[in-house]
């Protein structure tokens, strides 16, 4: 049973009509007629309202549920004066009889409502909810006691009920504290807690010790009855407890399950699609597609048990990233290494730098995505990325097995890595080569990015006009620079 | 099984010479708990190699290994059964039986540990599984040779573990804690994709001196103390 987020007063009544299945305004006029039997509905309402959940903590499985009892945030402040609502209006008699019990209670039990007032940091709200809720425990258990012994208020009984309500609010608010993980230090806590449940033990003692000559059979009532008063006001936390216990268990058997679910396709489905990829050679699209899963899969594996998406802000992600997409439009297979220490991804959207003090630009990734791109569609195969970040800055380079090509044979009007790679690189501050790969076969492309350069992250898109000027120019440089 | 405690298998692998006859023709042991792994990689090898039996768990391997004798085991890092080493116990607890045996890692999930585990236990090598039939006979008889063989993972994680990026070089060879700067060359192009032969070719040194550095580099992998070695694995989980 919950109270659901959609409420008039708690979403006691709500809540209750849902689960049994009983329309909503019985249930309210029930509510309200039970009220009017010695505020009994009052008070049913009040202790279910504190005792039930919020279907929202549910629903969103929040690690810290806020309790009913919870101070209030500016927006409950409102809702609290209207929840306060049922114990006053529900009947003009009882008003009135609480009133002159509400002026004495604030007499009376002045140190008791100091209490929670006090330990109120002045930084928060005010503890609206608690001093309201507090006065209509009060009121409304003055005013039954009233009307069941008349007009006059018999001090006798009054007294120790007040006191007794207030220990169980007291104590109640004490263990919102600690549910919703309020800094305070425990052992202030716990006394506070204790004292609130001396106080209802002595509230109800009081009743037995000054009511009547004092028998055995009082006094046996009497234990029998601070037992009780006990447990009902330890009953939301042990509720609470538990129902967090149950969350918790359910969450680790999840976590179980995983585990047992990434060590079953580690063992079996990765080995498979290994040996499909070995079977099929590099080229096949069968391979292709063994490659893609495994490397779905892998990312699901290890996502999962590092406990979250880190997204490809960190350089070496960003280039398997790449390679990943790549590898699923064409027949490549990209070998990616990285090595040194980590470095993030410099973005126009997020500037802020790196502890570790160096950041790659985000021109040397748009510019290793277009070298890779440009492995893909020329060469095929295997190739190799290799990243090196340490004290000589980031070094990139990519190495193909391919025909490649020659800077001066590229056409003039050929933009892919004369703009995309070489000048994007300049502009970044960087460096880019063009040259053979190893043993005289494929194309290597350099990409580096020297230490402790500041380097603009951003700059103006140059104009076409611009661009044409800008590129004749790097073409002479980069063609030079490349011999 | 006898349990022995040899102190550098590493060490002990490498001073064996190969015997005559299996230069001819390469015998080996598939050691992989995945039948179809072990049935598909037997039918990819090439013709010249000669698989003498298949193993699917650590005590199974380690007898076949004393059993048979193989030249070349090919050893899965994962393995179930022994005390739990995987990979690694086979080869503390067969090498000793085995003196002529060298040992190639197959690994499917190029984990750092895992594989670091294997090459410090004395494994000649480390490859990835998803390499082909024929990329798995060259390393095959590489390890045989008496080569070191590393995949481009395994010397970038070399790189990594002895600093030589931050400029860390050896000034002795004695020295086994750091990476000379001719081996930082070469573990770098290694890291890059190049063969050995493109190692040499680009830094104009014989194949046989690239072959010298891998080999140094794996002893140093095998037996150097140093604490990033084993830090940087728990670390990371991917090489």
């Amino acid at each position: 049973m919950t109270r659901p987020r959609l409420r008039l007063v708690g979403g006691v009544c709500a809540g209750f009509a849902e689960h049994t299945g009983v329309p909503l305004s019985t249930v309210r006029l029930v509510t309200v007629l039970l009220s009017f039997c010695g505020g009994f509905g009052a008070l049913l309402y009040a202790w279910l309202w504190v005792t039930i959940p919020s279907a929202d903590n549910r629903a969103a499985a929040d690690p810290l549920p806020k309790s009913s009892l919870a101070r209030p945030s500016v927006r409950s402040s409102g809702a609290s004066r209207e929840a306060t609502a049922p114990f006053y209006p529900s009947s003009p008699e009882t008003d009135r009889a609480a009133r002159p019990v509400d002026a004495e209670v604030i007499g009376s039990a002045s140190g008791a409502s100091a209490i929670p007032r006090a330990d109120a940091d002045p930084a928060r709200a005010a503890p609206v909810t608690e001093i309201l809720l507090g006065l209509a425990l009060l009121a409304a258990g003055g005013a039954l006691v009233a009307s069941r012994l008349g007009a006059d208020i018999p001090l006798a009984v009054v007294v120790p009920a007040i006191v007794v309500l207030a220990g169980t609010a007291l104590a109640w608010r004490q263990f919102a504290d600690i549910r919703s993980g309020a800094s305070q230090q425990s052992s202030a806590l716990l006394v506070r807690i204790l004292g609130a449940l001396v106080l209802v033990a002595v509230g109800i003692l009081l009743f037995f010790v000054t009511g009547t000559n004092p028998n055995a059979w009082t006094v046996i009532l009497a234990a029998a009855s601070v037992l009780l008063g006990v447990v009902v006001v330890t009953a939301p936390w042990l509720l609470r407890l538990s129902s967090d216990l149950a969350d918790e268990r359910a969450a680790r058997a999840r976590d179980a399950e995983r585990a047992d679910i990434a060590a079953h396709l580690h063992d079996s489905v990765l080995q498979t699609l290994a040996l499909i990829q070995q079977k099929a050679g590099p080229h096949s699209d069968v391979a292709r597609l063994a490659r893609a899963q495994e490397r779905e899969l892998r990312e699901w594996l290890f996502t999962g048990t590092r406990g979250g998406g880190e997204s490809a802000t960190d350089l070496a992600t960003a280039l398997r990233l790449i390679a990943g997409e790549i590898e699923e439009d064409s027949a490549v297979r990209f070998e990616v290494v990285t090595v040194g220490a980590a470095v993030g991804v410099r973005s126009a959207a997020s500037p802020e730098a790196n502890p570790s003090g160096m950041d790659a630009p985000e021109a040397l990734v748009a510019a290793a995505r277009e070298a890779m791109l440009n492995a893909a569609r020329h060469a095929g195969g295997a190739v190799s990325v290799y990243l090196e970040t340490g004290a000589r800055g980031i070094e990139l380079s990519v190495t193909d097995r391919g025909p490649g090509f020659q800077l001066d044979q590229i056409p003039q009007d050929r933009l892919g890595v004369r703009e995309s790679i070489l000048g994007r690189m300049r502009r970044a501050g960087g460096n880019a080569a063009v040259r053979p790969g190893p043993g005289g076969t494929g194309t290597e492309i350099w990409l580096t990015v020297p230490a402790g350069r500041s380097v603009p992250s951003t700059l103006p898109a140059p104009t076409s006009t611009a661009l044409l000027k800008n590129l004749a120019t790097e073409t002479q440089h980069s063609e030079k620079s490349t011999r | 099984m006898t349990t022995t405690d040899p102190k550098h298998p590493g060490e002990r692998a490498r001073a064996t010479p190969a015997p005559a006859e299996a230069v001819a023709q390469l015998s080996v042991l598939i050691v992989d708990d995945h039948s179809i792994f072990r049935s598909g990689l037997r039918a990819e090898l090439d013709s010249d190699v000669n698989v003498l039996g298949e193993a699917a768990t650590v005590d199974a391997a380690i007898r076949q290994v004393i059993e048979l004798q193989p030249r070349v085991v090919l050893l899965d890092v994962h393995l179930p059964g022994g005390r739990g080493g995987g990979g690694a116990e086979v080869i503390r607890e067969a090498a000793v039986h085995a003196p002529h045996t060298l040992f190639l890692a197959l690994s499917v999930s190029d984990a750092a540990d895992d594989v670091v585990s294997v090459i410090r236990a004395g494994a000649r090598g480390y490859i990835t599984k998803s390499s082909s039939g024929a990329e798995v006979s060259d390393a095959a008889r590489r390890v045989a040779d008496g080569d070191a063989v590393f995949s481009p993972r395994l010397a970038g994680f070399v790189l990594d573990a002895f600093g030589a990026v931050a400029g860390e070089t050896a000034e002795t060879t004695e020295e086994l804690d750091r990476l000379s700067a001719r081996e930082t060359e070469v573990m770098r192009l290694i890291a890059r994709g190049y063969s050995y032969k493109e190692v040499a070719s680009t830094l104009f040194i014989a194949p046989k001196t690239v072959e010298t550095h891998v080999s140094s580099v794996l002893r140093k992998l095998q037996l150097s103390s140093r604490h990033e070695l084993t830090a940087w694995a728990l670390e990371r989980k991917l090489l």
